[in-house]
């Protein structure tokens, strides 16, 4: 199948990701009023490397905003954006609807190094994951459907 | 029959009794299911630590999905379905609707209900995430669907785990060892006779329980399609099962297509491991 797109084209949508995602990040910089309640609700803050007390919640809800500013984040926020699993009960426990599961998606893109920025978080790459994904397509597969579906 | 792209993803490509599973339901249900998945349909979610790269492979994908000209992606991975809603979709050109498999099962159920012919008797833990559902409402939909096979009843409990699907919890240290323990615990606690996955990643995982003899374990789409008779074997669970016995089911015919050395460094390793199994 042809699917090389001219490379304006590529180019606009690249420039249209940026910016939909830089848009959804000044939205969460100007509305979160760093209550904490993600944080609190959080079923994973516990698998932290740095963990925080429910207390220091703001604190830490900060430094994922300080993330999100490409700035260096605190042990605390980046310990919890690497452990984010979307859980998603943050999304109605957040009473600005802010959507702080997006905020810890863009600010754990942010901390990889994704958009652009310093990486402040490891991320353990499986240099095999598409090949084991062909693979076991092989083992499962025909010819005939690997052919047409993949 | 209604046109539909069915976009079953990557890691799905382990059960191909799944995707030949699902293929076969929605042609029951009057779907011309068109099947694409694999690296080269790629919605890009893996790639987080680079969004050049992640932005460039959702162009691909949506790309081929439009040339396709179907009117409607179903898609079976809870990954490749919610990144598209929240990031594919807000950069390009999208000529096609998307809904989740699960979705178009539960809208089509009164069709489905008169194909569950075969008593499947069981009394199911259903495996639950908190995540995804504000994408699709699995958790309350999928017992929804298994209550329509005759025999099969579902265990109503609080028990849910954190995440949208295990794949998430594999890259924090003691999150799986957790999900295993709770599942155990919940299944005990409810005297199920199985545990069923809604997803795929859930599925592997939990293999490994019914590999060490604790407890047998299904996705939902082997429940749908024994009851309707369709009749897939279950590959990636006996290869799990045999462990190092694997080879030899797989046989050396289709390793050879892989690569022994591959198949040996790259497969064996997940066919062999096993969960921590807590002591009750």
């Amino acid at each position: 199948m042809t699917d090389k797109l001219p490379g304006a084209a590529r180019a606009a949508i690249g420039a249209r990701l940026k910016a939909f995602e830089q848009a959804e990040t000044e939205r969460i910089l100007s509305s979160c009023t760093r209550c904490g309640k993600c944080f609190e609700v959080c079923p994973m803050t516990g698998y932290s490397k740095a963990p925080a007390a429910a207390a220091a919640a703001r604190d830490v809800v900060g430094g994922v905003l300080t993330v999100l500013r490409g700035v260096q984040g605190s042990p605390e926020a980046l310990g919890w954006i690497a452990v984010c699993c979307r859980s998603g009960i943050c999304v109605p426990a957040c009473p600005e609807k802010v959507d702080p599961q997006m905020m810890m998606r863009l600010a754990r893109m942010t901390a990889l190094g994704g958009r652009g920025g310093a990486k402040q978080i490891a991320m353990r790459e499986d240099p095999d994951f598409f090949d084991r994904v062909r693979a076991f397509a092989k083992l499962q597969l025909s010819d005939e459907e690997l052919k047409h579906w993949t | 029959m209604t046109p539909i792209t069915f976009w079953y993803g990557c890691n799905v490509l382990r059960h191909g009794d799944i995707i030949h599973a699902c293929l076969d339901i929605l042609r029951a249900l009057d779907f011309d299911a068109l099947p694409v998945g694999g690296p080269d349909y790629c919605c890009g979610t893996v790639k987080d630590a680079n969004q050049t790269a992640a932005g460039g492979m959702a162009t691909r994908t949506v790309g081929r999905f439009n040339a396709l000209q179907r009117e409607r992606v179903v898609a079976w991975c809870p990954s490749c379905h919610s990144h598209m809603q929240e990031f594919m979709g807000r950069a390009n050109d999208m000529r096609f609707a998307m809904t989740y498999l699960v979705d178009l099962l539960y809208a089509n159920r009164a069709r489905l209900a008169p194909l569950l012919v075969h008593p499947v008797p069981m009394r199911v833990l259903l495996h639950r995430h908190l995540g995804f559902n504000e994408h699709s409402p699995v958790n309350r939909v999928v017992p929804e669907l298994l209550r329509m096979i005759p025999g099969v009843e579902v265990v109503e409990d609080d028990y849910r785990v954190p995440g949208y699907m295990c794949a998430s919890l594999q890259a924090v240290p003691g999150a799986i060892d957790d999900m295993i323990a709770a599942t155990l615990r919940a299944a005990k606690a409810s005297g199920a006779d199985a545990v069923v996955s809604i997803f795929h990643q859930c599925y592997r995982e939990l293999c490994g329980l019914e590999a060490q003899g604790a407890i047998p374990v299904y996705n939902y789409i082997h429940l749908l399609a024994r009851s309707m008779g369709l009749a897939y074997e279950d590959e990636y669970k006996a290869w799990k099962k045999a462990g190092d016995g694997a080879a030899l089911l797989i046989g050396t015919e289709r390793i050879a297509r892989v690569g022994v050395e591959f198949f040996e460094r790259a497969l064996l390793p997940e066919l062999k491991k096993r969960p921590l199994i807590p002591k009750l």
